[in-house]
């Protein structure tokens, strides 16, 4: 689950009368500004919950005169599912790399029309031509999370254990010192793929018998673990519960501005195992469905400029693409391997595929056994 | 003769209209909100998973494309024991909650039942005012409640140092789940077997003691009998939805914490394998039905004693 932020605002009427007043005003208003060439310039965008600065939004509606509507999704699954039920009128998405494939397998994308996007040149080289969307066609690089490590840096100094390795989630002789203070993201995919990592193999491999080699060897770490948990762990870490997880970047980012922001005396730190690790790779797509391709694209080129790209990594922490955008980010969060891995551990990386139905019930009663035993 | 007749027929056909009238509108509340999501469930158990979440379409003219009917999925569920373990787990579960909540639930209906008449209505109200905020918030302050900062927590630790024991953790663990499941259906307990003591005629309990009985023997043989069916209603009243409950054991349970509402709920959308998961919610469906039955047949049982 992505990390979420709600700005709610709220005015409060003092009285009743000034209440009547202002509705009337506003109606008023309401009726004089909104003519229907304004109506018009809508353009609609299904993103993740707290995945855009405000800030950004604002700009671009004064630039091109024009409303950004967005709505939100927390998952992958969520948004395909919504699509597939039917939905429609949604200018943008911003899938991840194998939702992006699964959305180009069903033929619900518009090829992006690269003359309109001069700015496409600012994405970095390396995250371009994606085994998801070859010659990106369909997608433009937006952020990306990568699934790592998450440690509280006082009681890391004071137990000494690795955190350069994998090891520090499986291995019983590191866990013995944090038993009950670990967790690990309850999900399928991303376990499974941390301990294939461990064992040398890729996160995408399929065969059952390097799935059971890591599911044994979760199956030997659990006890020391205190939950499987994807939502709650940016808490427990912040309160100082949890001093291990196995969690996205931009969460531990989150949880360590939480820390410092409620003064406790600790970071929260993030680090990539050596081993590699788990990378999502979010793209703008443009939805067939969508009214608005000529907003779409221009929205696509605003969002391509150092500037605006730089503000979502200065809110959430996430992984950006974006050359330009370096000059724009906070140092501190710039210098984070976390938030910009190096070319060597790039390498180590890897994105997930998407698993057949045969391969996905597999792991579901892996999955299951796991949560049994 | 005849006129009389015209009568009686017109008076039973009146009957049978107004029995129609009465029983209709449940039966057709039942009719669309269970046996129908029901037969679609049946037919969604025989599909293929849809590759993108959903399912395969019935009928597909295109090659390749998978598409009509199987056994498949229900070959898979009983391929693996581990299954009916999740299912033995889950029933063990909601049977501990609901006993639980009889031990506590009893005696505060009890009480109720006998306060005088002015406080029953406040005291039923106390019951209930919990239901005034989301349930999901209620579990989440538990997590506060049983975290290893909280007073609770501290205090078993400091008690456990004493001995030597190593600390315990609360919270993620069987025991949070077990706590979290009590709490939210405790009410659900209550209320009925409220609703069965108040109705006990006092009289009787005047004639048993004039009989000599003492005040245990006023209860087990006098007011516990009288309450069996609260207690059967309250029990199907909470053993059935913690049978389902998956949202508890996701926020307080640990990492061997999966009962089948997790399971079910996981096939549809974590793994999109909708086949599946209403083979399962089909199982407990059924599983559900036979303890219904069960409560329904203790429960005529019951009334020998009233």
């Amino acid at each position: 689950m992505k990390s979420k932020k709600q700005i709610s605002l709220r005015q409060d009427c003092c009285t009743a009368g000034l209440c009547r007043t202002l509705g009337v005003l506003a109606g008023l208003w309401f009726l004089l500004s909104f003519t229907p060439a304004h109506a018009e310039d809508v353009l609609h965008l299904y993103n993740w919950n707290n995945y855009i600065s405000d800030a950004t939004i604002a700009r671009f509606e004064a630039e091109c005169g024009c409303r950004v509507v967005q709505d939100y999704y927390s998952d992958n699954e969520e948004m395909l599912a919504k699509l597939a039920a039917g939905a429609t009128g949604y200018d943008l998405i911003v899938p991840t790399g194998n939702a992006v494939e699964a959305l180009i397998r069903q033929q619900v994308l518009r090829p992006l029309d690269k003359t309109r996007l001069p700015n496409l040149g600012n994405i970095d080289p390396a995250w371009l031509n994606t085994p998801f969307d070859p010659g990106n066609r369909y997608s433009v690089p937006y952020a990306y999370t990568i699934t790592l490590i998450g440690y509280n840096s006082e009681k890391q100094r004071a137990l000494q254990f690795p955190v350069d390795s994998w090891a520090v989630i499986f291995e019983p002789r590191y866990l013995e010192k944090l038993k009950g203070r670990v967790t690990v993201l309850d999900s399928q995919r991303e376990l499974l793929a941390a301990g294939l990592k461990y064992l040398g193999y890729s996160a995408n491999d399929t065969d059952e018998a390097h799935w059971k080699q890591a599911r044994d060897l979760i199956i030997r770490a659990k006890p020391y673990w205190a939950a499987f948990n994807a939502s709650s762990y940016i808490k427990e870490l912040t309160v100082g519960n949890i001093w291990l997880v196995h969690g996205y970047s931009n969460d531990i980012f989150q949880a360590d501005l939480d820390a410092q922001k409620a003064q406790r005396g600790f970071r929260i730190l993030a680090s990539i195992p050596k081993e590699g690790a788990v990378l999502a790779l979010d793209s703008l797509v443009l939805h067939k469905s969508g009214p608005r391709p000529d907003l779409a694209h221009r929205f696509i080129n605003f969002m391509l400029e150092g500037r605006n790209a730089a503000e979502l990594t200065n809110l959430i922490g996430s992984g950006n693409p974006n050359r330009a955008a370096r000059a724009y980010i906070r140092p501190e969060i710039a210098a984070s391997a976390a938030v910009f891995p190096g070319a060597a551990q790039l390498t180590h990386l890897e994105m997930l595929r998407d698993l057949d139905r045969r391969q996905r019930r597999v792991l579901s009663r892996i999955w299951t056994e796991i949560k049994l035993r | 003769m005849a006129p009389e007749m015209s009568e009686k027929t017109q008076s039973s056909r009146a009957t049978r209209l107004a029995r129609w009238l009465v029983s209709g509108p449940p039966l057709l509340f039942l009719a669309v909100f269970f046996l129908l999501p029901s037969a679609i469930m049946v037919l969604a158990s025989f599909r293929y998973p849809g590759e993108f979440g959903g399912l395969a379409p019935l009928f597909s003219t295109v090659p390749g494309v998978l598409h009509g009917l199987t056994f498949e999925t229900y070959q898979f569920f009983f391929s693996d024991i581990i299954y009916v373990q999740v299912f033995l787990k889950s029933f063990l579960v909601a049977l501990a909650t609901t006993l639980i909540c009889l031990l506590l639930a009893y005696p505060l209906a009890l009480l109720i039942a006998r306060s005088p008449k002015k406080s029953r209505d406040l005291m039923v109200l106390l019951v209930i005012l919990p239901f005034a905020s989301n349930f999901l918030v209620r579990v989440y302050a538990w997590m506060i409640l049983l975290g290893p900062q909280a007073a609770l927590s501290q205090a078993i630790n400091a008690v456990l140092a004493l001995f030597g024991l190593t600390p315990v953790h609360l919270l993620f663990s069987p025991f949070a789940v077990l706590v979290g499941m009590v709490y939210v259906h405790l009410p659900f307990m209550v209320l009925p077997l409220y609703t069965n003591l108040e109705k006990h005629d006092p009289m009787l309990l005047d004639a048993a003691q004039d009989c000599g009985a003492n005040a245990w023997q006023r209860f087990w043989r006098i007011t516990f009998p009288l309450s069996m069916p609260g207690i059967l209603s309250g029990a199907a009243l909470v053993f059935i939805p913690v049978l389902g409950m998956f949202a508890i054991p996701d926020i307080l349970g640990g990492t061997g914490d999966m009962l089948i509402g997790n399971l079910i709920k996981e096939q549809f959308l974590g793994t999109r394998d909708w086949p599946f998961g209403s083979t399962l919610s089909i199982m407990l469906t059924l599983a559900v039905l036979a303890v219904a039955w069960l409560a329904a047949r203790l429960g005529r049982g019951g009334k020998y004693y009233a």
